[in-house]
C-alpha cells in the first residue's frame, strides 16, 4: 500500500514537472480560464447590480456560491476531468488493455499520472470570490462553521471526481462516453445557481438523481442559514455526506463496468 | 461558390451522424434555456416589467438569444484551428485549392445550421409551448431580424477565426478559446441585454462588434428600436463584419509566412 501511494505520488510529480517545463504557457492558461469564468460571473454580477437579488440571493451570497462551486469543482476535476474525458479514445484505441496488464489499478494510474495543474486559475478565482464574500456575509465563526466550509468543499470535490468517473466508466461498456460529458456540463452549469430559483421537479433532480446541488447550493445555503428545499434540517448532514456517498456509487459503478469490459479495440 | 456550399452541406451531414449525441445536445439545450428562463423569472419576482422591458420579452430574449444567437459553441473554431496547427495538418490544408479561412467559415456555417435546425428549433418549440414566445414586433422587424441573423453569424465566425489564427503565434489555442468565451459572455449580451448594463459601460459595449451577435438582433426582434434605427444598426453590423473579414484576410496572409513544413 505504501509503495503504491509513493508510486502514485511519483507519477503526479512527473506530470507536474512536465507541465512546469512550459511555465509561461501554464500561467497564460490559468489567466485565460479564470478570465473565461470571470466573464460568465460578470453576467450574474450585472443582473444583481440591476435587480439587487436573484431569488433572494444578494451579490455577496452569489459570490460565495460561485466561489464555492468553482473551487470545489477545480479540486475534483484536477484529478479526473482531462484524464477521464478521453476514456472513449483510451478504450477504442486499445490503450486501456495495456493499462490492465500493469501492476497498478488502471483508474489510479490514469488519474494520478494525468494530474492537471491547469486549474490554478479556477482555484485563485474560486478562493478569491470566497475570501471577498466572507466579510460581507456576517457569518458567526465556530468550529462547526469551519468544519462545514472545509468538509463541504471536500464533498464538492468528491462529487465532481465521482461523477466524472461514472461518466467515463460508460466507455468501458458502451465504447462511447464523450457525449455524456456535454450533458454533465449542462447540469453542472445549472448547479452554480441557487437551486431554489428552479421549478420544484428540477430542484428535486439536483438533490437526487443528478446530485450536483450538493456541490455548492446545499452547503452554502446551510452556511448562510438559508432554507434548503426538501432537505430542511438534514441539509448540513446531507452536504457533508453527499461526497463520500457519491464515491461509493462511483466505485461500485466502475467495478460493475470493469467486470463487463471486453476490450474496445486495438 | 459550389465548393463553399458543398463544404457547408458536408459539415451539416457530418453533424447528423451522431444521433445519440444530438439527442443529448437537445436535452442540454433544454436545460440551458430552463436556467436562463428561471433566472429572469426569479429577478422579475412577479413584476410585469422592469425599465420598460416586460418579463415576456426577457423570456423570448432568453429563448431565441440562447439558441439561435448563442455564442458558446462557436468558440470551438479556435480549438479547431489550434488542433490543425498543433497536429501539422495545416501543411496539407495549404495545398488545397481553397482559402483556409473560407473553408473554416463554410464548415462552421454547416455546423451552425445544424445547431439551428436540429437542436435550436426543438428547444424553441418545447420551451416556447411551455413558457410562451413572442413573435417579432412587426413583419418588417422580422425581416430585418433575418438580416441581423446573417450579420450575427458573420461576426461570430469571423471573430472565432481571427482569434484562432493567433494560434500561429501563441501556439496555445486552448487559452485563446477561454479568452474568447469570457469576452463574448459579457460583450455579446448573450444572457444579459445591454439595456440592463450600467450606463457608461453599456454605452461602450453597445458599439463593439460583439453586441451584434446577440443583443442588437434581439433588440430588433423585440421592437426595442424603430425601423430606421434598426436599419442603421444593420448597416453598422455589416460594416463591422466587413472590417473583421479584412482583418482575417490580413492576419491569414501574415500567418502563412509563419508556416514551415519539414518533410511530409
Amino acid at each position: 500500500m505504501r509503495d503504491t501511494l509513493s508510486l502514485l505520488f511519483y507519477l503526479m510529480r512527473l506530470r507536474v514537472r512536465t507541465r512546469l517545463e512550459f511555465r509561461a504557457s501554464l500561467v497564460i492558461a490559468w489567466v485565460a480560464q479564470a478570465f473565461g469564468y470571470a466573464g460568465v460571473f460578470t453576467q450574474l454580477w450585472l443582473i444583481l447590480t440591476r435587480f439587487e437579488n436573484l431569488g433572494g440571493w444578494t451579490w455577496p451570497q452569489m459570490a460565495m456560491l460561485l466561489g464555492f462551486h468553482t473551487l470545489g469543482y477545480a479540486l475534483g476535476a484536477c484529478f479526473t476531468l482531462v484524464q477521464l474525458r478521453r476514456m472513449e479514445e483510451i478504450v477504442l484505441g486499445g490503450e486501456f488493455d495495456t493499462l490492465l496488464v500493469r501492476p497498478i489499478n488502471p483508474w489510479a494510474y490514469l488519474v494520478f499520472s494525468g494530474f492537471n495543474v491547469e486549474y490554478g486559475g479556477h482555484i485563485v478565482l474560486g478562493a478569491g470570490l470566497i475570501l471577498w464574500a466572507l466579510p460581507h456575509l456576517g457569518l458567526v465563526w465556530t468550529p462547526g462553521t469551519v468544519f462545514l466550509l472545509a468538509g463541504g468543499l471536500i464533498s464538492a470535490a468528491l462529487i465532481t471526481a465521482s461523477t466524472i468517473t461514472i461518466i467515463s466508466a460508460f466507455a468501458l461498456i458502451l465504447g462511447r462516453a464523450r457525449y455524456l460529458f456535454g450533458l454533465y456540463f449542462d447540469f453542472w452549469e445549472l448547479s452554480r445557481y441557487p437551486a431554489s430559483i428552479f421549478a420544484p421537479a428540477l430542484q428535486l433532480m439536483l438533490l437526487t438523481v443528478v446530485p450536483l446541488g450538493y456541490m455548492a447550493f446545499v452547503p452554502v445555503s446551510v452556511l448562510l442559514g438559508r432554507p434548503v428545499p426538501y432537505l430542511g434540517s438534514f441539509a448540513e448532514a446531507a452536504a457533508l455526506a453527499a461526497g463520500p456517498l457519491s464515491v461509493l456509487a462511483a466505485v461500485a459503478f466502475w467495478r460493475f463496468c470493469m467486470n463487463r469490459y471486453q476490450g474496445g479495440g486495438g | 461558390m459550389s465548393a463553399f456550399i458543398a463544404l457547408v452541406l458536408a459539415s451539416f451531414r457530418r453533424e447528423t451522424q451522431h444521433r445519440l449525441q444530438t439527442a443529448m445536445r437537445i436535452i442540454g439545450g433544454l436545460v440551458e434555456i430552463l436556467a436562463r428562463i428561471s433566472i429572469w423569472q426569479a429577478v422579475y419576482a412577479g413584476r410585469a416589467a422592469v425599465g420598460g422591458i416586460s418579463l415576456d420579452s426577457m423570456m423570448t430574449y432568453a429563448l431565441v438569444g440562447g439558441t439561435i444567437l448563442s455564442s458558446w459553441e462557436a468558440t470551438m473554431i479556435v480549438r479547431e484551428v489550434g488542433t490543425t496547427i498543433r497536429t501539422g495538418a495545416i501543411g496539407a490544408t495549404l495545398l488545397r485549392p481553397a482559402s483556409y479561412p473560407l473553408m473554416l467559415l463554410a464548415e462552421q456555417i454547416g455546423a451552425r445550421l445544424f445547431e439551428w435546425v436540429i437542436i435550436g428549433l426543438p428547444v424553441i418549440v418545447v420551451m416556447g409551448a411551455i413558457y410562451g414566445l413572442l413573435p417579432p414586433a412587426s413583419l418588417p422587424h422580422g425581416l430585418l431580424f433575418i438580416g441581423y441573423l446573417a450579420v450575427s453569424i458573420a461576426i461570430l465566425m469571423l471573430t472565432g477565426i481571427l482569434i484562432g489564427l493567433f494560434s500561429f503565434w501563441v501556439f496555445d489555442a486552448h487559452s485563446l478559446e477561454w479568452f474568447m468565451r469570457g469576452l463574448l459572455a459579457v460583450l455579446s449580451g448573450s444572457l444579459v441585454p445591454i439595456w440592463f448594463f450600467p450606463a457608461g459601460f453599456g454605452e461602450v459595449v453597445h458599439f463593439l462588434p460583439f453586441s451584434w451577435i446577440t443583443y442588437h438582433p434581439m433588440a430588433v426582434y423585440l421592437g426595442q428600436r424603430d425601423l430606421m434605427a434598426s436599419l442603421e444598426y444593420l448597416v453598422g453590423g455589416i460594416g463591422w463584419a466587413g472590417l473583421l473579414a479584412l482583418t482575417v484576410a490580413f492576419v491569414w496572409s501574415r500567418a502563412c509566412r509563419q508556416v514551415v513544413v519539414q518533410g511530409g
